[in-house]
């Protein structure tokens, strides 16, 4: 409950309703005013000038005021602590001219504001902390200027927020949000059916069908803000463990293109999910590149045969390929045993690939396992990998910045470095322009695909189910009705 | 009872009791890579504040060093500082025991009674269709796993009859004041606890049952029916004393055996004991509550079998004599 810390997406769903933040994402994932009731960029997109709701006041009855939002930016800046700190990277300095206006200093040009991911809180409250108390601060009691007040918590249970009567805005006609946590799929989803409860934030796909046509019941899918994909060990350290052998890019191009993308949402998501190509999914509209499908390596194992025989890997008696000095294209290949889509996927990996000639072993390990031998930045001792990533931002910032040089031994899980890629990065995080910022996004996921370094099987849909007999209005929108980026559904359904 | 007896088994019991807690650390701390790592892979920290995390949960020392920190944070009767609650492990555990023993003792009650009924009445009519299909029942439910019990009560309960909550401790968001509140507890606690009980009762009908069955052909028996004493008062008086002996035993294992289908049991259920908790810290890597969980099962099958030895002393003169 602490919003400084908290890591989980259960926690951000709640504490953004309890705290506001200065501009909050629409229905459209657009930002628009929130906590402050205007926003005015200047200096060359460096420095936003927020005037503040007059009246707004925090659940117990003190004034929100700008030295909140000052303390709340100052103590994440400096601090850094939890998940939020790097939106803050390029923070420069907050000024208070009086009560009801801030402005806030970047270094450089803030294509994206990350203004509606920080929760303020209040100073009078968490001022006294030192960043050592605040890192490990539960939160247990969360004050914040929200709509909803906090009202109590169950560990590992329920969650309850009332409604907070003199919040600024529009009061929501929910008197009370609870969150309930289930250990049971299938229980969730029969509490669903029965009444017990209203929304499900996330089905799995085989439930999710089941309930298509239940009496009262609305399965719907939206597009998501995740991928999966297929990670190879690009590293250049020199104890990498991994076959030297896939730092070719030939041989992951062959691999790319012995993989059929489509095959694999159908058979490991039931086809609800659009096959992968680059890093930025659809939801993020036009910042994702459409390359069209003559340039994208996909379900073609001729190609791969070609590409392998042209670049001298032979075809062995057994049915392996190897280079001239007969090292064969044999490769580790780890997923997550308890994410059965990705294991699926591998096992149709393994046969794709044995097809062209080269050979896959499958190992299913436990995510801390997998996490920790993949990560290994110095020494990583792997070949191949499956695994995924969800923005932390509807905004691509998030996604581009993990194939960073600068983020090995951070995020990078294949350890890609390509000074252009790195250049480019920076340069779309201070591009103003969206058109302009988009055409920079598209040259980076080119150039990211075309070094196959990730070879992405898809993007998921985000499947959820909602009572169509107790609350009405839910709106979709990509990444979900609830449990998105967005608080809007909660602030607008109404009773039926 | 014989003190040198009690303080020998006492030993036994703290050096059983300071490996498992060495264990126990070990256990945790020499996996390979840092916890660390895949909190801030979901949470895109950077070197600071993944240093920061470091510091926080004391990983920033040696092992030995952390091993001794763990012993003397132990004997304060602290044990850790949870990775996801961010809040002193034992503040995260006291609920979960409640709960846990809330369940786990009514399906203890429910089990021992039931099953020793249900064997005593099965000796009672040894070899006939009642005692048959007893056995069979008994052995037919012993054999489901313990979360496909649950399963079909969930099931059962939810799908057709409608009539009992299949999830949860409680109600969220109904305020009815205290027996309202029990009552509503009481209605959560029915079909976890009933599915344990379904899953354990053949250990003890069929215990009891070949017990009490082969008692009842011993000598003292068949004096005590001679003397003119009433078949259902041997049965409870004579043969019942001498089955009690491996009906201990069974309950001394059977709290083992409980604990880990607790886990199954509470998962199915989201009944919020530590058996959830175990798994959720599973899924979580949350290892200081896992640790403190393992430690706690393990006390308590080590302090069960240390009670059931005690009592084994009690029951049986043999044993005196060792």
């Amino acid at each position: 409950m602490n919003p400084f810390t908290f890591e989980s997406t259960a926690s951000g769903e709640i504490l953004a309703l309890i705290y506001d933040a200065l501009m909050e994402y629409d229905i459209n994932l657009k930002a628009v005013p929130s906590l402050a009731s205007s926003e005015t960029s200047s200096n060359g997109g460096r420095t936003f000038t927020y005037k503040l709701r007059a009246g707004a006041t925090w659940h117990d009855g003190k004034p929100v005021t700008a030295a909140d939002v000052k303390y709340t930016y100052e103590t994440l800046a400096k601090d850094n602590v939890g998940q939020f700190g790097w939106t803050l990277a390029e923070f420069e300095s907050c000024e208070v001219p009086n009560p009801l206006t801030v402005v806030i200093n970047y270094k450089v040009a803030q294509a994206w504001n990350p203004a509606p991911l920080i929760n303020i809180v209040p100073q009078h409250i968490w001022g006294s902390f030192t960043a050592k108390e605040l890192a490990s601060y539960t939160n247990p009691h969360p004050v914040g200027s929200g709509p909803f007040t906090f009202s109590s918590w169950v560990v590992g249970q329920t969650v309850q927020v009332d409604r907070f009567p003199h919040w600024w805005g529009t009061l929501p006609a929910v008197p009370s949000v609870i969150w309930e946590q289930f250990d049971n799929s299938d229980v969730m989803v029969k509490s669903l059916e029965s009444g017990d409860i209203d929304i499900i934030t996330e089905v799995p796909t085989l439930l999710w069908k089941t309930m298509k046509g239940k009496p009262n019941v609305d399965a719907i899918a939206m597009d998501s803000f995740s991928f999966h994909h297929i990670g190879f060990n690009v590293s250049q350290s020199k104890k990498s463990g991994a076959n030297p052998l896939i730092r070719d890019l030939e041989v992951r191009k062959a691999l790319c293109y012995a993989f059929d993308r489509q095959q694999l949402v159908d058979l490991c998501l039931a086809g609800y999910g659009k096959p992968g190509s680059v890093l930025l999914p659809p939801s993020f509209g036009n910042y994702q590149e459409h390359l069209p499908s003559n340039e994208q390596f996909n379900n073609n194992p001729d190609k791969a045969k070609s590409i392998l025989d042209a670049a001298g890997y032979a075809m062995g008696s057994d049915g392996i390929r190897s280079d001239h000095q007969g090292n064969p294209l044999s490769f580790r290949l780890i997923a997550v045993e308890t994410t059965d889509e990705d294991v699926l996927a591998g096992q149709i990996c393994v046969e794709r690939a044995q097809q062209v000639g080269i050979k896959l072993t499958l190992d299913a390990l436990d995510a801390t396992t997998l996490g920790n031998i993949v990560y290994d930045a110095a020494a990583p001792n792997w070949d191949i990998f499956i695994w995924g990533w969800d923005s932390g931002a509807p905004d691509p910032d998030y996604l581009m910045s993990i194939e960073l040089t600068s983020q090995i031994g951070g995020n990078a899980d294949v350890f890609y470095s390509n000074e252009q890629y790195d250049t480019w990065y920076t340069e779309q995080a201070a591009t103003l322009d969206t058109n302009e910022r988009a055409v920079i996004l598209h040259k980076m996921q080119k150039l990211f695909y075309d070094d196959a370094a990730y070879c992405i099987m898809w993007y998921q849909s985000k499947l959820q189910a909602y009572r169509t007999d107790t609350w009405k209005g839910w709106q979709q929108t990509r990444g979900g009705v609830i449990y998105n980026f967005t608080r809007s559904n909660y602030l607008t359904v109404k009773p039926v | 009872m014989n003190r040198r007896y009690l303080l020998r088994k006492l030993a036994t019991l703290l050096v059983t009791l300071f490996a498992t807690v060495t264990f126990n650390f070990l256990l945790f701390h020499v996996l390979p890579g840092s916890p660390v790592q895949l909190m801030a892979r979901s949470g895109h920290m950077d070197a600071a504040a993944r240093r920061q995390l470091v510091r926080l949960f004391g990983l920033n020392h040696s092992l030995p060093v952390q091993y001794l920190i763990y012993l003397r944070n132990m004997i304060h009767g602290q044990l850790g500082f949870s990775y996801v609650y961010r809040t002193p492990v034992t503040s995260v555990l006291a609920p979960a025991i409640g709960n846990t023993v809330i369940l786990l003792g009514a399906a203890t009650c429910l089990t021992v009674v039931v099953g020793v009924a249900l064997g005593v009445y099965s000796a009672s009519r040894v070899r006939t269709l009642t005692d048959a299909t007893i056995t069979v029942v008994a052995l037919g439910a012993w054999s489901m796993p313990d979360f496909f019990t649950g399963m079909l009560m969930i099931f059962g309960a939810a799908a057709w009859l409608h009539f009992l909550p299949i999830s949860g401790i409680s109600t969220p968001g109904l305020a009815t004041g205290l027996l309202g509140h029990w009552w509503d507890v009481a209605r959560h606690l029915l079909l976890p606890a009933l599915t344990l009980a379904l899953v354990n009762v053949a250990q003890f009908s069929l215990i009891t049952r070949n017990a009490l069955v082969e008692a009842m052909v011993e000598d003292f028996v068949l004096t005590a029916r001679a003397k003119g004493v009433g078949r259902r008062v041997v049965l409870l008086h004579h043969a019942l004393r001498n089955a009690l002996l491996p009906i201990v035993t069974a309950a001394a294992l059977y709290v083992g055996m409980i604990l880990g289908g607790a886990i199954q049991v509470e998962t199915v259920f989201s009944w919020p004991g530590m058996g959830l908790l175990i798994y959720n810290s599973v899924e979580q890597r949350d290892y200081p509550v896992l640790e403190a969980c393992f430690l706690l099962f393990a006390i308590a099958v080590i302090a069960t079998n240390f009670f059931a030895d005690l009592l084994y002393h009690a029951l049986d003169p043999r044993v005196r004599r060792t």
